[in-house]
């Protein structure tokens, strides 16, 4: 019965989805798989059930013709032939899937490293004359290797590139296939952000606990490690899952096979474009801002009270500059 | 064996189903297999022409269709039945006699 679901879907996939179309498909479907019961009771084997009612079945332009629809399915088939969709079968569906978490774990690595580099010169910075200047190098190397990463993940799926400029298509059962895999890593992906979330927030406290210290420059290296790491999983769950969304959003979305995916989530909107740009500046303001007082001041006990300040204050700013339409 | 045109016989489809309609409604599945039996196996007609008249003859108004669980077994499945309409009968008598004169007709032409 699967092969027989299959097919049909295959005939549908380049029709317009409309109530009619829909109607037809199902109750095609009906007739077929009434058929195909039949045959099964009367002690055919499955194979010979499934041929005879796909050769017993006919063809879409007969169908066409009395559903109205001769006009889009000749569009269709137009559109086809001048810039015809390729096929992604389910293997390749497979390959794309572990290149697009290999980019995302160079990707994560990369971004990662630009992130905990700061820690370098921070631990130097109260050290000796000699490791003052190593802080530095060292913050270089760490960058020099994060860019080179980044760099690199591009790269990595540059044989992947058509998919995004030519258009392609995958069918029902490599959408089954794509979908199940990214159920499967749903989980992982929760449990990452959430890891990721939960790092990013803590951050701050070892700048706490190490403010008495006479060691007080441990704290902020501790929180940029961490906040690295919680940026590394974040970067990494939501690039590795992007490849699941983008292989089932190929499809036409006018057409049936459309429905295979699941239409695009709603992106985050803004009040005007200077509010996006606070929303986007707003860590890395106030990142500099840290850095620049803590090496100003070296008073490291006292300027990680930004962290949590910053933190609630980026609450209201993100409410303030979105829009939300209820 | 031979098989029958399908160009021949397309402008009698309909025919067939209401045919098939009049005794009593049925669904999709159910009437292509009466049609299998009473032409003894010789007529098969495919589902998507099957379909096509279907909605032809409704948008026409020789059918009306309507959804029923209850089919003539008894068996609770849910499924699109299609009833004959007063127009479908008076259409279906019209065939009947454009029939008569088109065998009559082609009849004289033919060689046995």
């Amino acid at each position: 019965m699967e092969t027989i679901k299959n097919y049909l879907e295959a005939m549908f996939a380049g029709m317009p989805d409309t109530p009619e179309v829909r109607r037809a498909r199902a109750e095609l479907l009906q007739m077929m798989e009434d058929k195909y019961n039949e045959l099964i009771a009367g002690g055919q084997s499955e194979n010979a059930a499934v041929g005879t009612v796909i050769s017993e079945f006919g063809n879409l332009e007969d169908l066409a013709e009395d559903l109205g629809l001769t006009k889009e399915v000749q569009e269709f088939h137009d559109t086809e032939s001048i810039h015809p969709r390729r096929q992604i079968s389910r293997d390749e569906a497979t390959s794309y899937i572990t290149n697009r978490i290999k980019k995302a774990l160079f990707l994560a690595l990369g971004v990662m490293l630009c992130i905990t580099s700061v820690a370098c010169p921070i631990l130097s910075a109260e050290g000796s004359e000699n490791l003052v200047l190593a802080g530095p190098a060292f913050m270089f190397v760490f960058i020099a290797l994060g860019v080179g990463f980044i760099v690199y993940s591009s790269f990595v799926d540059s044989e992947w590139r058509f998919i995004r400029r030519q258009l392609c298509f995958i069918d029902m059962n490599t959408a089954s296939y794509v979908k199940e895999r990214r159920r499967s890593f749903e989980g992982i992906r929760a449990l990452c952000v959430t890891l990721g979330v939960i790092l990013c927030i803590v951050c701050w406290v070892p700048c706490m606990l190490f403010a008495t210290t006479s060691r007080v420059t441990i704290g902020p290296a501790i929180m940029f490690l961490l906040v690295g790491i919680g940026v590394f999983l974040i970067v990494y769950a939501n690039n590795a899952s992007k490849g699941f969304d983008i292989l089932l959003r190929l499809n036409d979305v006018k057409t049936i096979s459309g429905n295979y995916g699941e239409p695009a989530p709603e992106t985050v909107k803004y009040r005007s474009k200077a509010a996006e740009t606070v929303v986007v500046c707003y860590w890395p303001v106030v990142t500099s801002l840290y850095l620049i007082t803590s090496f100003l001041t070296f008073r490291w006990n006292l300027t990680w009270i930004i962290w949590p300040i910053a933190a609630v204050a980026h609450r209201a700013v993100v409410i303030n500059c979105r829009k939300y339409d209820d | 064996m031979m098989e029958i045109s399908s160009d021949v016989i397309r402008g009698y489809n309909d025919t067939m189903i209401l045919f098939i309609l009049e005794k009593e409604p049925s669904y999709g599945y159910e009437i292509s297999k009466q049609i299998k039996n009473i032409s003894d196996g010789k007529y098969l007609i495919k589902e998507t022409t099957l379909y096509s008249a279907f909605t032809r003859m409704e948008k026409n108004g020789h059918i009306e269709s309507f959804t029923s669980d209850q089919d003539p077994e008894g068996n609770g499945k849910k499924r699109t039945y299609y009833r004959i309409t007063d127009a479908g009968k008076e259409y279906y008598r019209a065939k009947c006699d454009e029939w008569g004169l088109t065998k009559e007709v082609v009849e004289r032409f033919i060689e046995h």
